[in-house]
């Protein structure tokens, strides 16, 4: 009985973990290395669930060859990567070349998207494949909307997910929006954990490094763990991520009240705060600046001056994501990752072909 | 660190950025006609590089440059006429004709000299910056080298002595894409050049090239550590330029929309013009009149570069050795 080709996408933010942070703050780097050994790890996790194929795009910054030199290897041999197809795109090296990519992994039917990058990247591959899931991987600055987790384990939980061991209503976590409109300038624009009002005139180096610089602050959810803007609401008025509604927050240096809120690594920033409240879906707020910049997701990215009127709204129309945690409980209680003695990594198996390799004895090539 | 420029820093910016695109404009149709000797190297395309770090910049900080240099000659202060009539090997030339393209210095303004050595820029100012620390000034010293500069082990011994000492030095490597024709994806065995500053330990940032605003803001983070005594840091500026290596180069090694692209979507004056009059910064007649001002002293500085005396046989040796008491 033939089927179709078990096939997930594997997208890598190559810039990420790199910006002004470094300087302004303590943020560590991400380098393409790093990069490459997590995009090992899931493939090694999608060969052991028996994933078929997996689509990546190409870069310029040498993640995609390196992976490509390392599928000749031992490893991806003996951990049965699945078959890598890159996909060869006119290379902008800009975010532009991140949606293109999850748009042709969308056309090509994947069942899943790994992303490497920040808030800002899994934005970028969400506004672009509708309602195919993520599994979603931190190699940005301070994120929320990605958690700081293993790949090897997350991997395992994708590759579980796509090949039909884990009920969807297990496996999957909807999640909440943010949309920017400006009608007049044709703009609707999303963020998956917080838009941020800023004075600063420009989008600039991009990362808002000092709490002055903050004005007003809308999340989809707010925890108090994070790190980044989403801190103040996590710290002052938090809301979970499974909570229908978000929260909305203003700031003013003359306040009568100011919280500290670690908005960078490292950074910690007194912030006046003048309200707080619930953000109800569906509900188009107006924003509290005439002109200035939005930061979408932690990075300023629309300037918008007193001849525009954008609106923030809160829906329920994000992305689907892999609930990491749910589906390997899941896992663990159903022991789907338990091994016949058929498998090439049963224990008997492994013993066996040490004793041959010692022997010096020529096994075929898997 | 912020953004908040005044007008007058916004103005002069687009000043400098438009200088630098008009005096190279003007040197790819003058460098055809074969009256000028040497090679030229054009930066049209980066002039928010040199802008964005300039502007931090006084007399007092020293810049080495590279075999690329007209922009941070023009960024520095160095004069433009001046810089023509040594581009033309005239005696009125800010080197007195003997330099060329490849060789504008001017002490004066804190311009160690652009640098036909690639690499050989970073070892210069980490002597400018240890002078500045061990006077005991805020000055600091500021390299601009190329993704083929990055792979230089000059510019490496020049990183680990400068954060081995803890001077006050910014490595900023304007990555175009090509080393030559040779593509940085290709040469740079890191793929990201700021990568490398954690080798040496220093804070290492990309900043988008095309954007004044960002290399300014990454810039000044950077000065402001430097100047507070906290050490080095790496900036990678991605950006492109808009004609080959050297003039006359045919680029076949390049996507033939490449530029195109770039031009038409990225251009930092383009940018540059577009925010600051959409946030009603400045007027664009502000602008208008800068660009008409640039095109009028560009114009006079070729003519008269080109009218100028070149050195004479009497002049050979002066300049060449420091002369003795």
């Amino acid at each position: 009985m033939s089927r179709a080709p078990l096939t997930v996408g594997i997208i890598a933010n190559p810039a990420s973990g790199r910006d002004v942070r470094r300087l302004t703050a303590n943020a560590g780097l991400f380098s393409s290395t790093d990069k490459v050994s997590v995009i090992q790890r899931l493939l090694a996790a999608f060969g052991a669930t028996g994933i078929d194929r997996v689509l990546m795009p190409t870069d310029m910054t040498g993640i995609a060859a390196a992976v490509l030199k390392n599928s000749h290897g031992r490893q991806a041999r003996s951990s049965h990567w699945p078959a890598l197809e890159f996909l060869d795109l006119t290379l902008r090296q800009s975010v532009e070349d991140t949606r293109l990519a999850a748009r042709w992994m969308a056309e090509r039917g994947v069942a899943l998207i790994a992303v490497l990058g920040g808030d800002g990247t899994h934005k970028a591959v969400a506004a672009e494949v509708g309602d195919i899931p993520l599994l979603t991987l931190s190699t940005g600055t301070n994120n929320a909307f990605p958690e700081l987790r293993e790949a090897t384990s997350a991997g395992l939980a994708g590759g579980l997910f796509v090949s039909g061991r884990i009920p969807p209503g297990i496996a999957l976590r909807r999640n909440k929006r943010l949309l920017v409109r400006e009608p007049s300038r044709g703009l609707c624009e999303m963020a998956l954990v917080d838009v941020a009002v800023s004075s600063l005139p420009f989008v600039g180096a991009r990362a808002i490094s000092r709490g002055t610089d903050l004005a007003e602050v809308f999340v989809t959810f707010a925890e108090p763990q994070s790190i980044g803007i989403s801190a103040l609401c996590g710290l002052w008025f938090p809301v979970s991520r499974q909570a229908p509604g978000g929260a909305w927050m203003r700031l003013d240096a003359r306040s009568p009240e100011a919280l500290l809120v670690p908005l960078a690594p490292g950074l910690l920033q007194g912030c006046g705060v003048l309200a707080a409240g619930s953000l109800e879906p569906g509900v188009a707020h107006r924003l509290c600046l005439a002109s200035g910049t939005l930061a979408l997701d932690g990075e300023r990215e629309i300037e918008f001056n007193a001849h525009d009127r954008p609106t923030v709204t809160l829906d329920a129309g994000g992305p689907l994501s892999i609930d990491v945690n749910a589906t390997l409980a899941h896992a663990a209680q159903q022991r789907l990752l338990a091994i016949g003695r058929e498998h090439p990594q049963h224990p008997l198996n492994l013993e066996s072909q040490d004793t041959l390799e010692n022997k010096n004895v020529d096994t075929a090539d898997r | 660190m912020s953004t908040q420029l005044t007008a007058d820093q916004l103005l002069h910016a687009y000043q400098v950025m438009r200088t630098i695109r008009v005096f190279e404009e003007r040197l790819h149709v003058e460098f055809a006609t074969g009256e000028i000797p040497g090679f030229v190297h054009l930066y049209a395309g980066e002039e928010a590089s040199a802008a964005g770090v300039m502007a931090h910049l006084g007399d007092d900080d020293c810049i080495a440059s590279n075999h690329r240099g007209h922009g941070h000659c023009i960024a520095k202060g160095v004069d433009v006429y001046g810089m023509m009539a040594e581009i033309y090997g005239k005696k009125t030339g800010v080197c007195q004709g003997k330099g060329g393209s490849m060789h504008i210095a001017d002490f004066e303004k804190g311009m160690l000299g652009a640098n036909g050595i690639v690499g050989a820029g970073a070892p210069l100012v980490v002597g400018a910056a240890l002078a500045a620390k061990l006077k005991g000034t805020d000055s600091v010293a500021v390299v601009f080298f190329g993704d083929g500069g990055s792979n230089e082990g000059a510019v490496f011994e020049a990183m680990n002595m400068a954060s081995v000492w803890n001077l006050p030095c910014l490595f900023i490597a304007e990555n175009n894409g090509y080393a030559e024709a040779t593509a940085s994806n290709w040469s740079v065995a890191c793929d990201h050049i700021a990568d490398r500053a954690a080798g040496f330990g220093m804070p290492g940032v990309t900043v988008d090239g095309f954007d004044f605003f960002a290399v300014h803001e990454a810039a000044g983070a950077a000065v402001e550590r430097a100047r507070a005594g906290e050490g080095p840091s790496l900036i990678e500026v991605k950006l492109t330029r808009y004609y080959g290596h050297f003039e006359g180069d045919a680029q076949t090694y390049r996507a033939p929309d490449e530029v195109k692209h770039f031009r038409e979507h990225n251009d930092c004056l383009m940018q540059f013009r577009d925010r600051v009059t959409r946030a009603g910064r400045v007027q664009a007649s502000q602008l208008d009149q800068i660009d008409s001002e640039v095109d009028l002293l560009i114009e006079n500085a070729v003519r008269k570069a080109k009218s100028d005396p070149k050195p004479s046989a009497a002049d050979l040796l002066s300049d060449v050795y420091v002369s003795y008491p």
